[in-house]
């Protein structure tokens, strides 16, 4: 009776403005497993559960092989061409390496030099599933995105030859390269080149990520502000 | 329901949940709670990792900090602005300095390519992508006297201008062939440490060269 008594003065102490009993019911039904259900059920029957990752994926690399094939009718400037054309291939590169391979498929893969000076290319695919996990069509959307571009580039830089403009052709080479490294990477790591080494993972991702996410944890225990769980 | 403490009920699910998730191997799944923040924190982190490289180029160390995560956002940065800066310069020029902006691009990108190639058949130990991450990031200071060569000339093209643009030149590209020396020739044997040297050496003045001449019209 004692401790009932203590514990249900000490949840009032803690709130700061005191409210009624309700809200200590509400406080507990914040903390359930039951919280954004509705939420959830919407994320998984979305077809495309990120939008904009998809978007970026696609709309970078069509960008560059739009205005490759239309800067004539644009600009004069070569040299304006050439520079929007290769930022466009290096903001794909870089996003389809590290954003819409990871949310879109759950791939990744990157390059890694440890203290001998040897370089490790290591590929990570996910294995659990998880709510917000890429559906099909994200899936499919990626996969295509990702195999036709360097077709159509491989196809620019045989007519960028036998028709001689030959300005054009370190670009159709840097598109080429950009794009394969990408094709290549995701493929080795779909199709088993895993060299997962948690331990590797933790030490390049861990140590930037685990004390934020152990303060969160202590302060959750701590200030009990959030009753809620983790992320998911 | 008052026997139900607060404290008892969010001490006991958030604990449980977040012991069980291993940080090490799921470390990728922590990323998957927002769109917008992890893709911020992926930006950030590249773009401090890239400015941390220019500030060692400007002032070089013996650090491993350009050797271990390279990155090749720099060197297309700098190239880009090189490339840039030096067209429109020559002689016949009759396209819109089409073709000298990627003869700059070329020559820039293959000589690094052959350099790190050179390297690597010498035995060194170092990977081809360090490598050219190394040699792009050096070309920071050759760009910098671009930038003044430019301001000079736009003073006037003389005698005097010239002498000022050759010390510039000079003096940027003893640093260039400094900075990336002191980066790559460590990684070499020392009896061969020379035949590493003397191809960045040359790099290094073809691009000083093309400053130098250039003139604009």
């Amino acid at each position: 009776a004692a401790g009932a008594a203590g514990g249900a003065r000490l949840p009032r102490a803690l709130r700061a403005d005191g409210p009624p009993p309700q809200a200590l019911v509400d406080d507990t039904e914040d903390v359930s497993l039951d919280f954004g259900s509705e939420e959830e059920l919407a994320l998984r029957k979305a077809r495309i559960r990120h939008p904009l990752a998809t978007f970026f994926h696609l709309f970078f690399r069509v960008s560059a092989i739009v205005t490759y094939l239309s800067c004539d009718w644009f600009s004069n400037s070569f040299v304006a061409c050439f520079v929007t054309i290769l930022l466009l291939l290096s903001f794909d590169f870089w996003s389809v390496k590290n954003v819409t391979g990871r949310l879109l498929v759950g791939l990744r893969w990157w390059n890694q030099i440890d203290e001998d000076g040897k370089s490790h290319w290591m590929f990570e695919a996910k294995r659990v599933p998880t709510i917000a996990a890429s559906t099909e069509a994200e899936a499919r959307i990626f996969w295509l995105g990702l195999i036709i571009c360097p077709v159509i580039w491989t196809m620019f830089f045989f007519s960028t030859l036998f028709s001689l403009k030959l300005k054009w052709l370190a670009l159709v080479i840097a598109g080429i390269s950009l794009q394969t490294a990408n094709l290549y990477g995701y493929i080795h790591c779909k199709l088993g080149g895993q060299k997962t080494i948690s331990r590797v993972t933790s030490r390049l991702f861990g140590t930037a990520d685990v004390p934020k996410r152990q303060s969160r944890r202590i302060s959750e225990d701590g200030t009990e502000e959030h009753g809620k769980t983790g992320t998911r | 329901f008052p026997g139900l403490a607060d404290v008892s009920i969010s001490q006991d699910i958030p604990v449980e949940g977040e012991i069980t998730v291993p940080v090490g191997s799921h470390s990728p799944d922590e990323d998957y709670s927002t769109l917008d923040e992890p893709v911020k924190d992926t930006i950030m982190r590249d773009l401090k990792a890239v400015g941390k490289k220019f500030v060692h180029v400007m002032y070089p160390r013996k650090s491993s900090a350009l050797l271990r995560d390279w990155d090749l956002w720099g060197p297309l940065v700098l190239c880009v602005s090189l490339a840039l800066m030096l067209q429109g310069g020559s002689a016949d020029s009759k396209d819109d300095g089409g073709p000298q902006f990627a003869e700059v691009f070329v020559i820039i990108w293959f000589g690094a390519v052959v350099i790190t190639l050179n390297s690597k058949l010498l035995g060194g130990t170092i990977s081809f992508f360090q490598s050219l991450c190394v040699l792009g990031y050096c070309v920071l200071p050759l760009t910098v006297a671009m930038l003044v060569c430019r301001l000079v000339l736009l003073a006037g093209v003389g005698t005097v201008s010239f002498i000022i643009r050759l010390i510039v030149v000079g003096a940027m590209f003893g640093w260039s062939t400094l900075a990336s020396t002191a980066f790559l020739a460590d990684s070499q044997p020392p009896n061969r440490k020379a035949l590493v040297v003397y191809p960045i050496f040359l790099f290094y003045f073809v691009i000083s060269w093309m400053i130098l001449t250039f003139t604009p019209q």
